[in-house]
């Protein structure tokens, strides 16, 4: 099928919450979406439907649900609480918790086959885990525990490359971790440091970090999202940043910062042909971005009414949904 | 040619260069004017039997009292961190502060702070004096009552030391000693942690400068007879005071320190300055504040209050541990305070704003009752419900727990001014 251009996709549905909407992932079907949010809780709403509700599923977390996934008949969600929960579509209950990280999970995804789910967490360990039965299959550690500056780091994003046999992990310092998802060993690593800012005269704190990864369907390009550097740490002033890498040698094939917009890059994804790099994010109000990687340029950049933290589409890019700050935007080609 | 003023006796002369003049004398003595105790040795034995002390971590910009003393987890305005059992029945407080959490049966909490000033430099001025300004009144602040009350008029050590020694609202937190004048101004570090400018010129050996203050010390005894005033009192102690402040540089060394010791308080800027406030304390210095910027956290605070507070955690449970082991616990009072508290709604780049009406502090040792917890916000931690505080009785209460009565009067002029507004009373169940 053709891959959708920039230009195609238009806002479909601008949906109110009164939640911060933190992830979200795409069912089985066409409109079916889960969403993990800051009360707990998970919710699945039918985007299809003429008058879209949010279903709870569960309050299984203890904490903001950061991530969620649809695999293996199951809806798996990730939070602050350290846990994964495994809640069965067909059985529409919680049917497994598991004591997943000693700190914060901040995302969970799952193999382009469906049959792993990866999980991030503050402990700075990625997790492999078998999607039906929940077993522990790798623990991939590979990250500073804390920075340079002696402060505890955080372990922010997870993808997988389209063929599933690789693994990225991005932390607050920058640092991109490559992995061979078979044996669990590093294959590379690379270093965008111009994602984290450390103030050390002002006030003595830092901000932003490699927020979001995303390998090329062609497996060429590793994409790194964040933020620029900031001069005013109170806030997310900094540009929006993209930074790729080749990644054979590691080396930086482009950096794009913004010339609009300001604030962090939550999720990126390459289109199926690899002709644009989807990054959506935002700071106090949001905004996503179609990249030409190849060419190095913007090839549209625009708002959305909240402040971005994930978003999923279809196979078929007919559909896009963002996840955010009390919003769910549903964004569909023409 | 000798001086006119010396008698002119062999004793008297002077065999090194003139000292100071009367002029500089006189200048220096009225900055000292109602320091001297020569006429009241009861007031002298009084300061010195007390011998309270304070180290105040100053959480510059506005530390989140929902990511530390008072968590709301569950609630819509609570955030994703969630709260832990103290050692305190019935008392939680945020996760990133584990340590904390054994350590609150000594640890005195005001969770019912509403003192309505949102903005950092009225925030601050208010919450280090307790107090604001008149428009013809400066008050002193905290550290120079506390200088002034605790204080030893023959004292070796600077009474009043500041650490601020981030850029960020430093210019809005100066230490004041307001109307108590410059004898109580503080000594501050702003640029390291070392003191500059009381280390003696290396154009003056140690041998030097000792027989200077001999000869001063001579020449002025014999000058002081047959005469009485107050000021020549004053000049005399503050040339002691002077060499005494110069030999304190290395209180300021956490090289004195074992390694060990250097190790627990951790590699940051805070911890080191930590210790050195426990090292100031521990040698009669009153009042030490160390100021860590910058909590302002209006993008991101969750992130921010991640990485700083475990650092306040473990620096503040260090503090408090290696002043019960050196026994000091009685005598020195460690205060955690802001300008003020941050929102419990959060905005869209996941950050909280400025807040003043539903905040927290903390005070641990002296005559602060630990365990004690006063004050208590709504399930959303908007509004106090119950034992509202506002910065008069919370000074009243700090100055209670020092032994210092918050009813004393100074005076302006012939004007008694208060240590605290008029009407503003202690919080007995705060105190020991």
């Amino acid at each position: 099928m053709p891959t959708p251009t920039p230009e195609s996709f238009r806002p479909s549905a601008d949906l109110s919450r009164p939640v911060i909407n933190l992830s979200v992932a795409l069912g089985d079907r066409p409109g079916r979406a889960f969403f993990g949010c800051s009360d707990f809780k998970v919710y699945e709403a039918d985007l299809a439907a003429a008058k879209v509700e949010f279903t709870e599923l569960h309050a299984a977390h203890g904490s903001y649900v950061t991530g969620v996934a649809f695999a293996a008949g199951s809806v798996v969600s990730g939070a602050y609480d350290g846990k994964l929960v495994w809640w069965d579509a067909a059985a529409r209950r919680v049917v497994r918790t598991v004591d997943a990280h000693a700190k914060w999970v901040r995302k969970v995804i799952a193999s382009p086959d469906g049959t792993l789910i990866a999980s991030v967490a503050d402990d700075m360990v990625c997790k492999l885990w078998n999607a039906r039965t929940g077993a522990v299959v790798k623990e991939l550690r590979g990250h500073a525990a804390q920075t340079p500056t002696h402060f505890p780091s955080m372990l922010y994003g997870v993808c997988f490359s389209p063929d599933g046999r690789k693994l990225a992990t991005c932390d607050k310092v920058g640092k991109v971790v490559v992995w061979d998802t078979a044996s669990g060993n590093q294959v590379g690593t690379v270093e965008s440091p111009g994602m984290y800012t450390w103030d050390a005269v002002q006030r003595l704190h830092s901000i932003g970090g490699a927020r979001s990864v995303a390998f090329s369907p062609d497996g060429r390009y590793l994409a790194v999202g964040g933020i620029g550097k900031i001069g005013n740490i109170d806030h997310l002033e900094g540009k929006a940043r993209v930074e790729v890498f080749t990644v054979a040698d590691g080396k930086s094939h482009w950096v794009w910062e913004s010339d609009k917009y300001k604030g962090l890059m939550n999720r990126l994804a390459f289109a199926p042909d690899g002709s644009w790099l989807l990054a959506a994010g935002g700071a106090g109000e949001g905004h996503f971005e179609f990249l030409d990687v190849a060419a190095k340029r913007a090839k549209r950049q625009d708002k959305l009414t909240m402040h971005t933290h994930d978003f999923a589409h279809s196979a078929d890019w007919s559909t896009v949904v963002y996840a955010g700050h009390n919003r769910v935007v549903v964004h569909k080609t023409a | 040619m000798l001086p006119k003023f010396f008698p002119g006796s062999a004793a008297h002369r002077v065999h090194r260069r003139g000292f100071l003049g009367a002029a500089a004398a006189a200048g220096v003595a009225a900055d000292m004017t109602g320091l001297s105790v020569l006429g009241s040795p009861a007031l002298a034995a009084e300061l010195r039997r007390t011998q309270k002390r304070v180290i105040l971590l100053f959480l510059a910009g506005g530390a989140s009292q929902l990511e530390t003393f008072d968590p709301k987890p569950g609630a819509p305005t609570g955030g994703p961190f969630r709260s832990i059992q103290t050692d305190v029945p019935g008392v939680r407080i945020s996760e990133l502060m584990p340590k904390l959490a054994t350590r609150m049966k000594d640890v005195c909490l005001v969770r019912g702070l509403n003192t309505r000033i949102g903005d950092h430099g009225g925030g601050a001025k208010l919450m280090m004096r307790g107090r604001r300004d008149e428009a013809n009144l400066r008050y002193p602040d905290l550290g120079a009552v506390v200088a002034r009350e605790m204080g030893k008029p023959d004292s070796q050590v600077p009474d009043y030391v500041t650490f601020y020694t981030q850029t960020e609202g430093r210019g809005m937190t100066p230490g004041d000693s307001g109307f108590l004048g410059a004898r109580y101004a503080p000594m501050e570090l702003t640029t390291n942690n070392t003191p500059e400018f009381i280390r003696r010129l290396d154009s003056i050996n140690d041998a030097d400068h000792r027989e200077r203050a001999e000869l001063r010390d001579l020449l002025g005894r014999d000058f002081v007879q047959g005469r009485t005033s107050d000021t020549l009192g004053s000049h005399a102690e503050a040339y002691g005071r002077v060499r005494g402040i110069m030999g304190s540089e290395r209180l300021f060394d956490v090289s004195q320190e074992s390694q060990a010791t250097r190790d627990k308080y951790g590699p940051t800027q805070f911890g080191q300055q930590a210790l050195i406030a426990r090292r100031l304390v521990e040698a009669g210095v009153p009042f030490v504040r160390v100021a860590r910027a910058w909590w302002d956290s209006h993008g991101q605070n969750f992130e921010t209050h991640q990485e700083m507070v475990p650092e306040l955690d473990h620096v503040m449970s260090t503090l408090l541990d290696d002043l019960k082991d050196r026994g000091l616990r009685d005598d020195v009072m460690v205060v955690t305070l802001s300008e003020f508290g941050r929102t419990p709604n959060i905005n869209a780049s996941l950050g909280r704003d400025h807040f003043a009406s539903a905040w927290s502090m903390s005070m641990t040792g002296a005559g602060a009752k630990g365990g004690a917890v006063w004050g208590r916000t709504d399930a959303r931690g908007q509004t106090v419900t119950h034992e509202e505080v506002n910065a008069a009785n919370l000074f009243a209460t700090i100055y209670a727990a020092l032994g210092i009565s918050p009813h004393k009067n100074y005076y302006v002029g012939s004007r008694p001014i208060p240590l605290v507004d008029p009407g503003a009373e202690p919080i007995a169940a705060l105190i020991k």
